[in-house]
């Protein structure tokens, strides 16, 4: 196979790009600042106000903006594999729809501001394992398509859950929920950022260590199984990794649409067929991408910014329509 | 099959942009101002008042049975000695203590018109906003006549206090109520004239940071009390702002609510903002400086201390 320079090309590209995307992203602000202000800041040297704009509002931003790109489009990368379906994405399959009604549900219950985003962690869960529920109880085996008709099924009765709560719960209170939910790495803290990159290394680091069995599942049940592989527990395993890693996202920033959906499409053509490889460069363009989102939601209507999630799925319906002619 | 996604997040969109409508309607709306002091008795004794919504509603008689859906209008009544004749309010009037015994008909923009129906009011007050246009027709519909009036800025509670007089048929009130809250404002105005401007911050949300502009009455009673809003410059009442931009602009204090401020103050990213490395987050009494009614005297009172200790006594 002469894929591993070439792959050696990719990854190295792709890691200049997420690195002078993370510099854009650094330098640019309201507050002006030089290239060499920029870089003392950051280590913590010169004007008090500079050091605290580059250490805590633009570097965690950016960081978590990485973060979450990274995990949104490794998860998807890694579902569009197990469901040999190129449509498959965390979302679809009753990740955003949990964590909405999480979210609402807790902003409802008249829980503080804080615990919001533990709340859409829990309906994100909640909603990943009642999908799991659903396409088990349809037969033995976890069929993908029934486990994609789970996933819809369990996004419209979420829906049905929002609205009910929407039209109950005080406005002033919702409003929490609904900036939220549309998506923002605004409010990034490094202690958030803590948690979520040991929850995300992990998780990432098991989807790449089980990358393999993906590409197995991949050729389709029977040939997996004449293959020797549990097809049952490998397709189970990698949707439970894959819709977790996506749940930490929502948790983190809100729903940042398209990229677990586009990501993995802009780099499969050059990655190759091995998800191993597929996964890696998907998390890397998706860092890129979420970072460049960000700069764009926060410069291109200031002083006030655009909803990150409206700025991804606005750069990402195009690609989506033209995937979509290609299948046709 | 993706269009499950679509609808999640379209449902999150629309939402979010009728709350942020309803939230920018509530402080207020700067778009098509438009005078509706056009307050007329015709020959028939009949009165006639054009309101904000251009609509004209005529009283023969002093109405008897209102509805007011605006905590600002809710409060004026009673200040107007009227409250008594109020049978219906919004689920956030709670000032003075005497309208949380009116019957709460819930959210206001829009109302439920069904619930309002049910009071058998003879008038109903709205706020001037845009969602509120099909509300009004509706309740034309059903024979009962509206009085929509946007209260944004401080001319505008005075034209307010000026037309629900003339509603109630007590003018003379009217002009004590006008005239206590002018004269507090005047008297607050002088104390703090000559001092120092301090430049101010007003953070009125926490995620998003959404700042008071220069839009709503807030940033008025902060230029009465000797300060000077940021965002002042900004014909908006209310709109969200990214924190470093609030460091750009570098103000010397913030005004906040006590929650507001106590998350602020832990926050690691608003110690980018010399007013909170200095400690200067004023914390306002929200109940208070929150509606331009009666108590905006009092408020700018308050505001005025926090500037200006000493300033007023």
């Amino acid at each position: 196979m002469n894929g591993r320079p070439r792959q050696g090309v990719l990854y190295l590209v792709l890691a200049v790009a997420m690195l002078l995307a993370a510099l854009a992203g650094l330098g640019v602000g309201p507050v002006r600042l030089t290239p060499v202000e920029v870089w003392n800041a950051l280590g913590g040297r010169g004007e008090v106000t500079a050091v605290a704009i580059m250490r805590d509002i633009r570097a965690p931003r950016v960081v978590l903006a990485a973060l979450v790109g990274a995990a949104l489009a490794m998860s998807g990368a890694a579902l569009q594999g197990t469901m040999r379906n190129p449509l498959a994405e965390p979302y679809l399959l009753g990740v955003s729809g949990g964590a909405a009604v999480g979210a609402v549900l807790a902003v409802a219950g008249g829980a503080p501001f804080g615990l919001v985003p533990i709340g859409a962690f829990g309906g994100a869960v909640a909603a990943v394992m009642l999908v799991l529920a659903i396409a088990r109880a349809g037969g033995r085996r976890p069929d993908p398509r029934v486990l994609l008709m789970a996933g819809v099924v369990v996004g419209a009765f979420a829906n049905a859950v929002i609205m009910i709560a929407l039209a109950s719960a005080p406005a002033d209170s919702v409003r929490n929920a609904l900036w939220w939910m549309m998506g923002s790495v605004a409010g990034a803290t490094w202690a958030q950022i803590a948690w979520f990159a040991a929850y995300g290394v992990v998780s990432a680091s098991a989807l790449l260590l089980f990358a393999p069995e993906i590409d197995v599942l991949a050729l389709g049940d029977d040939a997996a199984a004449g293959l020797g592989v549990n097809v049952d527990r490998a397709g189970r395993r990698a949707y439970v990794i894959a819709s977790l890693l996506a749940a930490a996202t929502v948790a983190a920033a809100g729903l940042v649409g398209f990229v677990g959906l586009v990501v993995p499409h802009l780099v499969r053509t050059r990655a190759g067929s091995r998800h191993r490889a597929v996964i890696a460069a998907a998390g890397l363009a998706g860092a890129t991408l979420v970072i460049l989102a960000d700069l764009v939601a926060r410069t291109l209507r200031a002083p006030s910014e655009l909803p990150l999630g409206a700025v991804t799925a606005l750069g990402g319906v195009p690609f989506f329509l033209f995937q979509l002619r290609r299948f046709r | 099959m993706p269009f499950v996604y679509h609808r999640s997040l379209g449902l999150a969109f629309g939402a979010g942009v009728a709350l942020a409508a309803a939230l920018v309607a509530a402080c207020g709306d700067a778009r098509s101002r438009m005078p509706a002091d056009t307050a007329v008795a015709n020959a028939t004794g009949a009165l006639t008042i054009r309101d904000d919504f251009d609509d004209t509603l005529t009283l023969r008689a002093p109405p008897r049975r209102i509805v007011s859906l605006n905590p600002a209008t809710t409060e004026l009544f009673f200040a107007l000695g009227a409250g008594d004749r109020l049978v219906g309010r919004t689920h956030f009037d709670l000032y003075p203590t005497a309208a949380q015994a009116v019957q709460d008909l819930g959210s206001a923009i829009p109302p439920n018109v069904e619930s309002v129906l049910g009071v058998r009011p003879d008038l109903v007050l709205l706020y001037a906003s845009q969602s509120n246009r099909e509300p009004a027709a509706r309740l034309h519909a059903a024979g009962v006549p509206t009085l929509t009036l946007r209260i944004d800025h401080i001319a505008d509670f005075r034209r307010a206090v000026g037309i629900l007089g003339r509603v109630l048929g007590d003018t003379a009130r009217a002009s004590v109520v006008v005239d206590s809250v002018t004269g507090t404002l005047e008297r607050v105005r002088v104390a703090t004239q000559g001092k120092p401007p301090v430049t101010a911050f007003w953070k009125a949300w926490d995620s998003p940071v959404i700042a008071i502009g220069g839009g709503s009455f807030l940033s008025e009673l902060v230029d009465i009390a000797g300060g000077k809003n940021i965002y002042g410059g900004d014909p908006r009442p209310a709109f969200d702002v990214t924190i470093e931009d609030v460091v750009r602009r570098d103000p010397d204090v913030v005004f906040a609510g006590p929650e507001s401020g106590e998350r602020m103050r832990a926050a690691p990213a608003w110690r980018a903002l010399r007013a909170v490395r200095n400690g200067r987050i004023l914390i306002v009494d929200t109940m208070l400086v929150g509606r331009p009614g009666v108590r905006l005297g009092e408020a700018a009172v308050s505001l005025a201390r926090l500037l200006h200790p000493g300033s007023l006594p």
